[in-house]
């Protein structure tokens, strides 16, 4: 769970990284993905594993637009229009994706992944959780390695560094951050479509976990793609240790390591 | 003595910014503060302010020592300072932002916007009282900060670069008005400053700061003759031709 | 003295427009019960002043000190359980539970400010979010305060002042009205006082406050307190006038973000924003919204456009409704 948590804030890290704006909408793009997942496999016929790669380019999409038609605008406002900008979107897709499927709790129900269990000794895992754990792995290497070591990431990085110079050296910001939020609206679509495997589909689940992806940037430090990785796989620790003493207050335990986490560390253990 | 600094080392990561400075300033001084851009000299004004805590060293003001405390706590002791870039909103006016400053001594609205007026007469800024800080052109906005630092009643007032940005004029004006605050309000003046045309008129004594270290301290005509000094600034070329 | 009761009600610093544009409004809300019947009409109006209520507290930290707070839902909540389980458990009079719920909630903003306010912007939005949430949870999971089955206060046959509770709505809508312009009058003497000038030479620049002699976190600090304890009074309201809470009722997330929203849309940092932006929402909410779910059933296009004007406010003009009245007026 842990992994997936981390793969869920690494899009948020990454605009956040890039250009000191939280996007509170980050929830709902999950969501979205979730839902484009649910929509491939009911409607076509195809498993909801390859809507995947749908659910990545729908968030890439949503990321890119949003930039284009609203990010870009409230950058150049104070703080706290960047704050309830994103809030707002946040806000409108999720009332427009209630609005269109309504508020009822939907699951998926059939799928190479949906359902089964595997059994290694005395612990009984979720087949879809594994296989999403490992992708997630896996895709965040990817992301990992393309921030590090291609030309892209690099401008990339270099941009959420100092997007002046950055820009003296020639490197198109806009583009870098228009990139951003769409890489970062993808991971997300893809997080979304793996969570919709076993996780209920409504559109207020993108609260829940944007809480959760706030908690794991802000211990992992906003903007480094490693310190997410293992902030992630804490959280996600807490959180099935803290669910297995007491299961109502597992997010609880979540938030208040949250607080504590900026509290005493407010740049993250990893960050900038 | 008004001011001392004793070995004051202030380290970022690896980079030192000012290793190992000592001066004092006595009461009632005009003191320029000069060096080549990243000498340190903004580093130093933030440490014996506030804004820094040094790695090392001491500060004392008035005989106490004020190490480490932080900005507000060195305002009411009594050490001012202006900002070389202000960050400028349009929330308050004029008058209310010289206000905040009067509020540092006095509790009660009407004492505080009297002072706040009289500060504001006394720089000739009165026509600029119900202008938002925005409005403004650079030379008042300055004139502004400098009002707003004055009226927390300092003895001692750092400058940091408050004659940059200005043209000739502007600047000429700001000379009078800095002589003015030193002679008709008995503050003591630390001034950072590039523009020659202002420190040297004004300052009785300079001290001169390069990568960090104190190079240099005197009277402006034997600064300005300084080997050291000019090497600094124009490098060994044109040191050596003196 | 005198000059303390002056500040309180003079409103002579702002133009006549907006004076005026007051008294219109005074005398509007005044007469309003008498005039309007309809018992969803007075239901609305009640709501709006609430969230007006509600909007002022908030303004005073988010707006006047420019920290945006996601967390005030849980200081009505605060207030609204201190009303709820004293009259449940004691019969305490109404007026009694108020100051008491308001120095619960004043406490404990003081307890979690001072680690809260080492962060800035983004950061501190999040962890007052998390602090409300946990305090949500804590009163779900606690059985003494009812848990999730709530607190219900038992009904009084008749107009009853000692605990607040009456009959008719025309009560309700006076009682709010009443505690709506206590604390627009205390608005109106803080933000000339000396903390509300130094709260706003905070938002405005910190460090420049700090040279100018400001302990700028205490002052944060000082404000959110206040604020707490504004926002209990609006919780304490809640409790008699719907006569149940639970914590989902009066301490959810997503009333914290109402209250938040409603004040920058209307016009954070300035007197009138609270009041604009409830005047906005609630009719929106109340009115379009249930239209709209009674001929199709379709929920949340009220939110829709409520989440699109905030974007575009966003984008357009950060200082709301109200900063879009001044530039005009500026150009007029």
């Amino acid at each position: 769970m842990g992994l997936i948590f981390a793969f869920i804030s690494l899009g948020l890290a990454l605009i956040f990284g890039v250009m000191n704006i939280v996007n509170f909408a980050h929830g709902e793009f999950m969501m979205i993905g979730m839902y484009v997942a649910l929509l491939i496999s009911t409607y076509l016929p195809l498993d909801p594993l390859f809507s995947l790669p749908f659910a990545a380019l729908v968030g890439f999409f949503l990321g890119i637009v949003s930039y284009r038609f609203l990010v870009q605008y409230i950058l150049r406002g104070p703080m706290v229009a960047q704050l309830f900008g994103t809030f707002g979107l946040m806000l409108f897709l999720r009332y427009l994706f209630m609005l269109i499927f309504g508020p009822d709790v939907r699951s998926i129900k059939k799928g190479i992944l949906v359902g089964k269990t595997l059994s290694l000794g005395w612990i009984t895992l979720d087949v879809s959780k594994v296989v999403s754990a490992g992708l997630c792995l896996l895709l965040f290497a990817f992301v990992y390695w393309m921030i590090n070591r291609t030309k892209l990431g690099r401008a990339l990085k270099a941009t959420s560094i100092d997007a002046e110079a950055a820009r003296y050296m020639g490197i198109d910001t806009e583009k870098m951050n228009a990139l951003a939020w769409g890489v970062g609206g993808a991971t997300v679509g893809i997080a979304g479509g793996l969570l919709a495997h076993f996780y209920y589909i409504t559109p207020t689940v993108g609260m829940l976990f944007i809480l959760i992806a706030f908690a794991i940037v802000a211990l992992g430090g906003f903007g480094s793609i490693l310190g997410t990785f293992i902030a992630g796989l804490i959280i996600g620790l807490i959180q099935v240790i803290g669910g297995h003493y007491l299961s109502e207050l597992k997010f609880t335990f979540v938030y208040i390591a949250y607080f504590l986490a900026v509290v005493l560390r407010p740049r993250g253990f990893f960050g900038w | 003595m008004l001011l001392e600094v004793k070995n004051l080392v202030k380290e970022f990561g690896g980079v030192v910014a000012n290793a190992d400075i000592s001066f004092n300033l006595s009461e009632g001084e005009m003191v320029g503060l000069i060096g080549p851009n990243g000498a340190g000299k903004t580093t130093l004004f933030n440490c014996i302010a506030g804004y820094y805590k040094p790695t090392s060293g001491k500060v004392l003001f008035n005989g106490k020592e004020i190490t480490g405390w932080p900005a507000h706590q060195t305002a009411r002791a009594g050490i001012g300072r202006t900002f070389q870039i202000m960050k400028v909103t349009a929330g308050m006016t004029v008058l209310e932002n010289v206000m905040v400053g009067a509020f540092c001594r006095a509790d009660d609205r009407h004492l505080a916007k009297v002072e706040a007026a009289a500060i504001l007469g006394f720089m000739g800024l009165d026509s600029l009282k119900t202008y938002h800080l925005n409005e403004l052109p650079v030379a008042s906005q300055k004139k502004v900060g400098l009002a707003m630092a004055l009226a927390t009643q300092p003895e001692l007032l750092m400058l940091d670069e408050v004659a940059s940005g200005l043209n000739p004029k502007e600047t000429e004006e700001m000379v009078d008005l800095l002589k003015k605050i030193h002679r008709k309000k008995k503050i003591t003046l630390f001034l950072i400053e590039h523009v020659m045309e202002v420190v040297m008129p004004i300052s009785q004594r300079v001290i001169v700061l390069d990568g960090g270290e104190k190079i240099a301290e005197g009277l402006p005509k034997d600064i300005v003759k300084n080997e050291r000094v000019i090497r600094a600034y124009l490098g060994d070329k044109y040191a050596k031709g003196i | 003295m005198w000059q303390v009761i002056k500040d309180i009600f003079s409103f002579r610093d702002y133009h006549r427009f907006e004076r005026i544009g007051l008294l219109i409004f005074i005398v509007i809300i005044l007469i309003f019960p008498l005039i309007v019947e309809q018992a969803y009409s007075r239901i609305v109006m009640i709501k709006f002043l609430l969230f007006a209520l509600f909007g002022i507290g908030w303004n005073l930290i988010g707006g006047y000190g420019g920290q945006v707070d996601l967390g005030q839902a849980k200081n009505v909540g605060f207030g609204a359980y201190a009303t709820a389980l004293m009259m449940v458990w004691w019969n305490t009079p109404f007026w009694i539970t108020v100051p008491i719920g308001m120095i619960i909630a004043a406490f404990e903003s003081f307890g979690v400010a001072y680690p809260m306010f080492r962060l800035k912007g983004h950061y501190f939005a999040i962890a007052t979010l998390c602090v409300a949430l946990v305090w949500k949870e804590l009163f779900i999971f606690w059985d003494w305060t009812g848990g999730a089955r709530g607190v219900e206060i038992p009904v009084k046959a008749t107009a009853d002042f000692v605990h607040m509770q009456f009959p008719s709505n025309i009560y309700y809508h006076y009682f709010v009205f009443f505690l709506f312009i206590t604390q627009l009058l205390f608005m109106n003497w803080f933000r000339k006082s000396k903390l509300g000038y130094q709260l706003q030479a905070v938002r405005d620049n910190e460090e420049a406050a700090a040279s100018l002699g400001i302990n700028v976190t205490w002052t944060k600090v000082k404000t959110y307190t206040i604020t707490g304890g504004l926002g209990g009074v609006g919780g304490s309201f809640l409790a008699v006038y719907y006569l149940y809470i639970d914590p989902d009722l009066v301490m959810p997330l997503d009333l914290s973000i109402l209250i938040a929203m409603t004040v920058l849309v209307g016009g954070a940092g300035s007197m009138w924003g609270p009041i604009i932006g409830a005047a906005i929402l609630i009719p929106l909410d109340m009115y379009l919204g249930a239209w709209l779910a009674l001929i199709g059933g379709r929920y949340g296009i009220d939110f829709m456009v409520y989440s699109l004007i905030i974007m575009i406010i966003a984008a357009r003009e950060p200082k709301g409704i109200w900063g879009i009245i001044e530039r005009v007026k500026g150009r007029g």
